[in-house]
C-alpha cells in the first residue's frame, strides 16, 4: 500500500542512490521500507577514522512529519549516544523538520561524531573523557573502531 | 538526561528522549481519536456545551454569535493555525476563481523564493507538489458545493492535510528569514530569527503565535481577523485584524493555545 510517509521513502532512497554523500549509505530492509539499515564511516581526522558503524532507521507512518528512531547497532562509545545505542541530536528531537531527508540525517549523525556536544550528554562518562582526559577518550573511541570491524 | 550508569545493562528499555516521546504520542493519539482534522459547520452555540457552568465563557459566546453564524472546529495538535488558516482561505476563494487563479500563481512564484534561501529543493518539492495538486483538484470541479466537500474530505485526509501544513510552515520560515531585521525584534531569548524557525516554525505541531501569523499572512499576502475569547473582565471578545488595517479574508476564533474558523 502506498501511504505518503512510504512513498517519501523511495523517494529519500532512489536521491539517496543517485546523489550519496560522502561517508554514509542506507537502504530499506529487504521486506520493509519503514526499517533502514545505515552504515556510517568514521568522518577523517578524528578517533573514529576507519570505524563503520551501523545504525538501524525506524520509520513511522508520521514520517518526514516526524523523525524517524535511529539507533547505533555498533557499540558506540560518544557522549551523544546512549548506551542502547539511541542517539540525542536535537534535529532527532525538537528540531526536526519535515525537510530533513534520510540522507540529511545520517550526515548529521556523522558530522555528530566529529563535534560531540559534551553539554547535553546521553553518556556522561563519555562526555567527561572528552572535556577533560581526550587521550583515555581517543582510547575508548578506537577500541569501538576495532569493534567495528568485528561486527 | 545524562544520568545513565554506563554500567548498567539497558535490556529493552528506552533512553530518557524516547520515553518522553512515547508519551506524546500517546497524548496525540488520544486527541486524533476524538477530533476531525477540520470538521463540519456548527452553530456558535454549540460552543455552550463546553462551557455550561462558565458564565464569562457564556457572555461572550453570545457576543460572538451576535457577529458569527457558524464555528468549524479544528484538531488542536499544535497545526490548528496553520490548518484552520489554509483551509478556510482556501475554502472562501473556491467562490471566485479569481482569486484561486492568483493565488496559485503566488504558490507557483513560492518555492523558487524558498530554493533561494537555501531550503533544500528536493524535499520542498514534495511538500509544494502535494499543495498545488490540492489547489488544482478542487480548481477542476465546476460546481462550488462539491469543491467545498472535495477540499473538505482532501484536508481531513491526514497525507494531504499535513503536506498543506508544512508547506505553509515553510512559507512562513521563509518570509521570516526573508525579513529578519524586521522579526528579530519580536522573537525572545536572544535567539535569532533563523533558530526559532527551526525549533518554533518548521517542526510540526508547534503551537502559533502573534509572531507565526504575522508572517503566514505576508507570505500569502492576506489578512486575518482573530477574535480573542478568553476569561479576561471585558463582555466582549476583542478582535485583532492581522497585518493591521488590512480587510479580513479569513476569520478564526482563538482560544487560550487553539484555533478554530469562524464563519460571518
Amino acid at each position: 500500500m502506498s501511504t505518503p510517509a512510504r512513498r517519501r521513502l523511495m523517494r529519500d532512497f532512489k536521491r539517496l542512490q543517485e546523489d550519496p554523500p560522502t561517508g554514509v549509505s542506507g537502504a530499506p530492509t529487504d521486506n520493509n521500507i519503514m526499517i533502514w539499515n545505515a552504515v556510517i564511516f568514521g568522518p577523517h581526522d578524528t578517533p573514529f577514522e576507519d570505524g563503520t558503524f551501523k545504525l538501524t532507521i525506524e520509520f513511522t507512518e508520521e514520517y518526514p512529519n516526524k523523525p524517524p528512531t535511529v539507533r547505533f547497532v555498533s557499540h558506540m562509545f560518544h557522549p551523544n549516544v546512549y548506551a542502547d545505542g539511541g542517539i540525542c541530536l536535537d534535529i532527532l528531537q525538537n528540531r526536526w523538520s519535515p525537510t530533513y531527508d534520510v540522507s540529511a540525517i545520517l550526515t548529521s549523525i556523522q558530522s555528530l561524531l566529529s563535534d560531540p556536544n559534551p553539554n547535553s550528554p546521553a553518556n556522561s562518562m563519555a562526555a567527561q573523557l572528552y572535556k577533560e582526559n581526550r587521550r583515555e577518550y581517543e582510547k575508548r573511541v578506537k577500541a569501538c573502531v576495532e569493534q567495528s570491524f568485528i561486527d | 538526561m545524562g544520568d545513565e550508569q554506563e554500567s548498567e545493562p539497558v535490556i529493552g528499555t528506552g533512553n530518557q528522549d524516547e520515553l518522553i516521546m512515547q508519551q506524546q504520542r500517546q497524548i496525540e493519539r488520544e486527541i486524533s481519536e476524538s477530533t476531525a482534522l477540520v470538521g463540519e459547520l456548527e452553530p456558535i452555540v454549540s460552543l455552550n456545551s463546553e462551557y455550561s457552568n462558565d458564565n464569562v465563557y457564556l457572555e461572550k459566546i453570545k457576543d460572538l454569535s451576535s457577529k458569527y453564524k457558524h464555528i468549524r472546529r479544528t484538531r488542536p495538535d499544535g497545526n490548528c493555525f496553520f490548518r484552520a488558516f489554509t483551509y478556510a482561505m482556501i475554502e472562501q476563494m473556491l467562490e471566485n476563481s479569481n482569486e484561486l487563479e492568483q493565488f496559485i500563481k503566488l504558490i507557483e512564484c513560492s518555492k523558487m523564493g524558498l530554493l533561494r534561501l537555501g531550503f533544500p529543493e528536493f524535499t520542498v518539492d514534495d511538500f509544494y507538489e502535494t499543495f498545488m495538486d490540492v489547489l488544482k483538484r478542487v480548481r477542476d470541479i465546476k460546481n462550488v458545493n462539491d469543491a467545498k466537500k472535495e477540499l473538505h474530505t482532501l484536508f481531513n485526509e491526514q497525507g494531504y492535510s499535513d503536506y498543506m501544513v508544512v508547506y505553509l510552515r515553510l512559507l512562513t520560515s521563509g518570509h521570516l528569514q526573508r525579513d529578519q531585521e524586521f522579526y528579530s525584534c519580536f522573537i525572545e531569548g536572544g535567539r535569532t530569527v533563523v533558530d526559532f524557525c527551526h525549533q518554533e516554525v518548521e517542526p510540526m505541531y508547534k503551537e502559533s503565535d502573534h509572531i507565526h501569523i504575522m508572517a503566514a499572512c505576508a507570505a500569502l499576502e492576506t489578512g486575518v481577523r482573530v477574535v480573542y475569547m478568553d476569561r479576561g473582565s471585558s463582555k466582549s471578545n476583542i478582535e485583532h485584524d492581522l497585518p493591521e488595517g488590512t480587510a479580513p479574508s479569513v476569520h478564526l476564533l482563538y482560544r487560550p493555545g487553539h484555533y478554530d474558523i469562524l464563519y460571518l
